[in-house]
This record gives C-alpha cells, sequence and structure tokens, in this order.
C-alpha cells in the first residue's frame, strides 16, 4: 500500500511518498522513486497499480511537454492539473486508470500550489492531502499543524512528525520516505528513514534513467 | 498416364462410436437441434461450460510454480532458474527451460504462463533484431524492458500470465528489470520471481555481496534456486545458472536438484561461513562420500596407468 | 486575396490602457435593413476580432475559434492565451491551401485580446493562414494607405481617447470619403476596468461612435 503526502508552505510544495513497491507479501524494490517530476517546477506523486502509473505518468509527462514545444510556453500549476483531471475523467468511462495523485507546483504568477486528484477524476485545490494508508495518518496532522507560509524548517518538522506517526501505527511502516521540494529554483530531493527520522539529501539511488535524464534536458532547453 | 496411388486415408476424420453416441446425446439434451455435425471433439456434460472451460484453462495453464532469480553484481549478472513445470496438482516436465537466450546479450526468464512467456519474449527478441537493423546498434536492457512491458500493458487483463526478468549487458553495463503482466517493470539489482521466489530471497539477501567472484555468485545462485526446490512442490528439476558479461552471457551450470542434495544436506552451522553459498570464504566443495571417493581413487589409478590399459 | 483588399477596412491599435479595434461596414444597397453587427465578434470574455473577406466564411472561422477558446477552458481550467487561438484559428485556414478541392477561407482577421502573460496583444491574419503580432495595423481596401497613415501618426503612449480618433481619421481616410458615416462603423474597446482589474471587451454603442465621428468630422 503507497504512501504519500504533500502540503504547501511559504513558498514551495513538499511532496513525500515512500519508496518501496510491493508485490503481495513480497518487498521487491526499496528505493523506487514514486514522484515524477513533469517539468523544471511541476512535481506528480502517484499511487495505484504500478502498470497504470507508470503509463499514466509518463502519459502525462510527455503531454505537457508536447504542450510546451507547441505554444512556446509551460503550462500553470492549475492549467496543468485541470489537463490531468481531464485525461483521468476521459479514461474512467474507458478502462480506467486506477490512478491516485497529488499535484504539486510553483508557477510565478500563482505562487506554490497543490492539486488532490483521484481516478475517480475528483480534483480539488487543497493546502495539505494525502493518499493510501499512510496517507490517512498525516491528514489530521496535517489539520492539527499546518499553518499558512510555513518556513523550510517548519515543514520538514511537520514531516518528520507524519512518518514518525506511520512509522509507529501503520502495520507494514515502510522503510524509507522520499522528500521533494519544489520551488521557484525547481526540485530538490531528500531521502528519510523512517525507523530514525533522519534526513540526507538526494534522492533514491537507482532512480528510472529516464525521469532524471528527461527533466536535465528539459531544463536546458 | 499411371495414376498414383496415394493412401489418403490419413485425411480422414476419426470415427469413434462413442463420440458419435455422445454427440447424439448432446444435440438432444443440449445443443437442441443446433448443428453439431463438424463437432467430433465431445464436449463435457457440464452446466455451465464456459465456466468449467475457464476453470480448466486456469488449472490446465502450466508453469504455475518456478522459482528464477537475478542479481547484478561486480562482475556482471548471475540468472539462475529452476526447470520443473506443474499443471495443477501434477509435474508436467522436469526439462524446461526457463531461461529465454532473447540474443547473445539479453535473457529472459520464465515464471507464470509458459507459452506467453514463450511467445512475448520471442516477440520481444523479433522486435529487438528489428531495432538493430533499423538503428545499426544493440538495443538497451532499458529499451528492451520497456518494449516487453509496453507490449504486456497493452494486454493487461486479457488473461496473460508472466513475471519475467530482463537481463543483459549494453553500453551502460549491466542491466536487470522485473517485467510483469500487469504492466509492472522495475529496475533493480535483486529480484526473484515465482513461487519459490520467498525461499530463495531468503537465501540470496543473506549470502549477496556485491564484490563476490563470479564463481561465489554462480554458487549462490544455484543454493539459492536448489533451497527453493527443496521447499517448493512446485519447484525442481535441474538448476540452470546463466552469467551475463561485456561479451554476453554464458551458461554455467546446469545441475540436477538431487544430486545438490547431497551436496548440500546436511545443513550447516550459521557461523561456519564456508557453508552460506558465496559467503566470505572460499566456495563450498563438498566432501565426497565414501563410494564416490572410492569409485573416483578407482579411475583415477586408471588413467595413471597406460601401461595398465593397453594390456 | 482580391476578395480582402475589396472588403471593408478593419483599423486596430495599442494604446496605453488596452486595444481598440474599428471596422467600416459596407452599405451595398440603401434598401439594406442596416445591421448592428457584422464585422466585430466576442471569442470569449477577454479575445474579439473584427473581420475582412467573405462574412459566411468568417462566420465559421468566428464559430470555431468559440469553440477553441471554450474548449481551452474546459480542458485547463484557464482562459486560452491569444496567441494560441491566433495560431488554432490560422492552422484552420492553412490546412485549406495546402489540400486539394477545396477554397481556402476568404478572410483575414484583426484579433485583440488579453492574457494574463503577455497582456494586451494585437494580432493579424490573412487567408493563407500567416500570423503577425502588431502595435497597431490595418486590413481591407486601402490598408496600405492606412498602413502609412498609421506608420506617422501612431505612437504607444497613446490614450484610449486618442486612439479612438486616430484610427476614425485613418478609417475616413481609406474609405475615400471626406464624412464619416457613423452608421457605417463598428468599434470595440479592450480595457481593463479601472477598480476591479477584469479585462473587459465593449462595442461602442451607436451614440459614442456618433460623438467619436462628429469630433473627426468638424
Amino acid at each position: 500500500m503507497d504512501s504519500q503526502f504533500a502540503f504547501v508552505g511559504s513558498n514551495f510544495v513538499v511532496v513525500c511518498a515512500d519508496t518501496t513497491s510491493v508485490q503481495q507479501i513480497i518487498v521487491q524494490k526499496s528505493d523506487e522513486d514514486k514522484i515524477l517530476q513533469l517539468d523544471k517546477t511541476k512535481l506528480f506523486a502517484l499511487s495505484g497499480p504500478k502498470g497504470d502509473v507508470s503509463n499514466f505518468g509518463e502519459f502525462v509527462k510527455c503531454n505537457l511537454n508536447l504542450y510546451r514545444l507547441k505554444n512556446g510556453r509551460s503550462l500553470s500549476t492549475s492549467a496543468a492539473a485541470h489537463w490531468t483531471r481531464n485525461e483521468l475523467a476521459k479514461a474512467l468511462r474507458s478502462g480506467p486508470y486506477q490512478v491516485n495523485g497529488l499535484f504539486a507546483g510553483y508557477d510565478d504568477q500563482s505562487g506554490p500550489e497543490l492539486y488532490f486528484l483521484d481516478y475517480l477524476a475528483t480534483m480539488h485545490k487543497v493546502n495539505s492531502s494525502g493518499h493510501g494508508y499512510g496517507g490517512m495518518f498525516s491528514l489530521s496532522l496535517f489539520d492539527k499543524h499546518w499553518v499558512p507560509n510555513m518556513s523550510r524548517a517548519q515543514s520538514l518538522e511537520l514531516v518528520k512528525k507524519c512518518v514518525a506517526e506511520i512509522q509507529e501505527r501503520l502495520v507494514v511502516a515502510p522503510e524509507k520516505f522520499l522528500i521533494k521540494i519544489v520551488s521557484e529554483k525547481g526540485v530538490e530531493q531528500m531521502t528519510m528513514v523512517t525507523a530514525t527520522g533522519e534526513i540526507t539529501s538526494g534522492g533514491p539511488s537507482s532512480a528510472m534513467p529516464s525521469s532524471s535524464a528527461a527533466v536535465d534536458v528539459e531544463m536546458k532547453a | 498416364m499411371t495414376s498414383l496411388n496415394l493412401d489418403f486415408s490419413v485425411l480422414d476424420r476419426p470415427v469413434r462410436k462413442e463420440a458419435d453416441e455422445l454427440t447424439s446425446t448432446l444435440e438432444n439434451d443440449v445443443l437442441c437441434g443446433i448443428n453439431t455435425h463438424d463437432q467430433y471433439f465431445t464436449i463435457p456434460r457440464v452446466e455451465d461450460f464456459s465456466r468449467f472451460q475457464k476453470d480448466v484453462v486456469e488449472h490446465v495453464k502450466p508453469q504455475h510454480g518456478t522459482t528464477t532469480l537475478g542479481f547484478i553484481f561486480e562482475h556482471g549478472i548471475i540468472i539462475a532458474v529452476d526447470s520443473r513445470a506443474s499443471q495443477g496438482p501434477y509435474i508436467s516436465s522436469q526439462t524446461v527451460k526457463k531461461v529465454i537466450e532473447i540474443n547473445p546479450f539479453l535473457l529472459g526468464t520464465m515464471a507464470g504462463g509458459a507459452a506467453d512467456c514463450q511467445f512475448w519474449q520471442r516477440n520481444l527478441g523479433i522486435q529487438c533484431r528489428l531495432h538493430e537493423l533499423e538503428t545499426g546498434k544493440r538495443i538497451t536492457v532499458t529499451g528492451a524492458s520497456k518494449l516487453l512491458a509496453n507490449t504486456l500493458y497493452g494486454y493487461r487483463g486479457r488473461g496473460l500470465s508472466m513475471g519475467t526478468m530482463v537481463a543483459g549487458w549494453d553500453t551502460t553495463g549491466p542491466g536487470l528489470f522485473y517485467v510483469d503482466s500487469d504492466g509492472t517493470r522495475l529496475k533493480g539489482k535483486r529480484f526473484s520471481v515465482g513461487s519459490g521466489s520467498l525461499f530463495a530471497y531468503g537465501v540470496l539477501d543473506q549470502g549477496f555481496r556485491h564484490d563476490l567472484s563470479i564463481k561465489e555468485a554462480a554458487e549462490l545462485g544455484r543454493r539459492a534456486i536448489y533451497h527453493a526446490t527443496f521447499r517448493d512442490a512446485f519447484s525442481g528439476g535441474t538448476v540452470s545458472v546463466y552469467h551475463v558479461g561485456p561479451d554476453g552471457w554464458t551458461k554455467m551450470s546446469g545441475t540436477d536438484v538431487g544430486e545438490l542434495h547431497y551436496e548440500y544436506y546436511p545443513a550447516d552451522a550459521v557461523e561456519n561461513p564456508e557453508r552460506h553459498g558465496g559467503g566470505e570464504g572460499d566456495i563450498f566443495v563438498p566432501k565426497k562420500r565414501e563410494h564416490e571417493q572410492n569409485r573416483e581413487d578407482g579411475e583415477k589409478k586408471k588413467d595413471s596407468s597406460p601401461e595398465a590399459m593397453e594390456t | 486575396m482580391e476578395a480582402i483588399s475589396q472588403a471593408g477596412a478593419a483599423v486596430g491599435m495599442k494604446t496605453r490602457s488596452g486595444v481598440t479595434i474599428a471596422a467600416e461596414r459596407r452599405i451595398l444597397s440603401k434598401l439594406l435593413e442596416s445591421s448592428e453587427k457584422e464585422k466585430t465578434y466576442y471569442i470569449n470574455e477577454h479575445i474579439a476580432v473584427a473581420v475582412a473577406g467573405i462574412s459566411s466564411d468568417a462566420n465559421i472561422l468566428v464559430n470555431y475559434a468559440r469553440v477553441v477558446a471554450q474548449r481551452h477552458l474546459f480542458t485547463y481550467g484557464e482562459p486560452i492565451p491569444v496567441e494560441q487561438l491566433v495560431q488554432a484559428v490560422c492552422d484552420q485556414k492553412q490546412g485549406y491551401t495546402q489540400f486539394g478541392g477545396l477554397r481556402p477561407y476568404g478572410v483575414s482577421f484583426l484579433i485583440g485580446g488579453w492574457d494574463k502573460e503577455f497582456g494586451f496583444q494585437l494580432y493579424q491574419s490573412d487567408p493563407a493562414g500567416n500570423y503577425t503580432a502588431w502595435k497597431a495595423t490595418a486590413i481591407g481596401n486601402n490598408a496600405q494607405s492606412a498602413h502609412a497613415l498609421l506608420k506617422s501618426e501612431y505612437v504607444e503612449t497613446l490614450k484610449c481617447e486618442e486612439g479612438r480618433e486616430l484610427i476614425l481619421k485613418i478609417l475616413r481616410k481609406s474609405m475615400d470619403k471626406t464624412q464619416l458615416m457613423p452608421e457605417n462603423i463598428e468599434m470595440l474597446e479592450i480595457n481593463k476596468d479601472l477598480y476591479s482589474q477584469n479585462v473587459i471587451i465593449r462595442m461602442l454603442t451607436r451614440d459614442e461612435i456618433h460623438a467619436a465621428c462628429s469630433k473627426i468630422n468638424l
């Protein structure tokens, strides 16, 4: 079961997801990157059947890229999230993608934004949200601790609280969490060990080569 | 012109009395006048045929029990598999080739439906060859596994059953991917797939080190599969071990699990590193049992006395 | 192309506060009932166009543009950027120049609009599907002389009212008439509301046009 949550800070959005890939009872992988970077300032955390997740994720990413090439400008976070919701709505009536997602982004016009999406094509603009059992534990903590314009330090403290709660109460707590922070400058990655709450900078050791390479090209363009 | 007297009787439809009788009762009981003239398979007399058919297909689909594994280490990749095929509770074959040699640099493993794996990995082989012809370059493991994953994702929900690993060597070095019929595709360093995978993981994870020698690594793979065949009724036969290096793959061994059993049995205490299968020490060389020792000694004596042979 | 150089002129310019577009309606017979709008159209809340050429073709393209604008709003939840709309319409026009058996749309557009990225913009398009962005431009009858006049008289700091006057002056010139006929003129202004900062497109009323024309006709 995937655990992911995200919230909006002062001038950034924090997105957090576990890094385990499970089949039945077997942990197949513990360094999986489930937070897709769509362009320089957009993140999309997805959960659901792995086939759907990678297929839909790449579909969204490629289409945003295509839009940028066609029109010489990137979509705003809001527009990209609306488009994504629309695609989920289309898919719902024709062999649905069973994916839930958290769509985060930063743009100059409207600052940091976060959108909640589910496979039924629901979309909400939110300040904080989560998916999966792990996400549910975090929701109440957001209700208690989330305030507007949180600093970076405050935000990481809140992430720690959520992860600690998941570690304490979720029957099979994931080993590690990947944290991505998207701001004006781009995306920053950190990894957190669930058991100790220790945060180190950098992503999972073997991210899919396609994701990181493509983003580099995009940023240069 | 002389007419050739060819015997065309082999083309005649087999006539079986019981079948005809059955068909006629079927006509009366079930098919109610539907033309069964061309029907020479007898249909089982069950209430819900389509459901029965589904059940049977599920039941008969071979290869549900399997153990395969693959891991990347310093000197390349080791792939190890068993060779048993089962149909329901029966062992249908003990000599199945579960490593599919896609091309000299790519291997695929087989778990789930045997036909599905064979067909789609053969298909992958075609796509990879076409890629070579079009671009003049060998396809990367990343690319090959993505081709397979895309194919399988396109068929999701249509009853395919596959759990495979695609392993190979390309310009970026060794590559190992897990691909299954749900459309999952994972890049990784260590995978085990099949009903015996839990048992194999136990041995594999404990014995794995990145700096294993090729010999040690092959022994670890072999041992992990052996232990899986010991505990998993649906895995068995022989253990095949492949190594993938910069020059492509080589088959390292194919050993009957019965023989392995006497090599590895009885179990050794945890403190003894020699027995961990690719542990810290040298690889385990089993002590020969008495009669084997005697036999070998006898053979050696023969070899070393050419005079005796001449006489 | 020929049809367009014969068609009633349309002149547009960016002013200090927005975009102003005016167009001349040809009255072919005095028996004709005068219609209020046949040269200028709203596309959505922040884009409007003036046309020169075959009216029936224009109607099709205007309708198409409206659909494109709404479809964008539906899929992206935000209004379409002006250039993207222009491009969509021009792609449609281009298609008819490429394939045999069909006749191109005989229409040129002046497209004025606003979007959050580039603010107020003015574009001109031709039947071949080319488009260009302008500070001030003209299409239709006597567009050349209108351009010449714009070159000498236009400045970017023009106020809205000054723009209105300049446009009418140019229109009078290109109509080859000494007096402007207010009943033959359509005019629209795209501005920001001073208080709400919302973009507003306003078609000028007949009285307003009369008032403006009478200033010029003095």
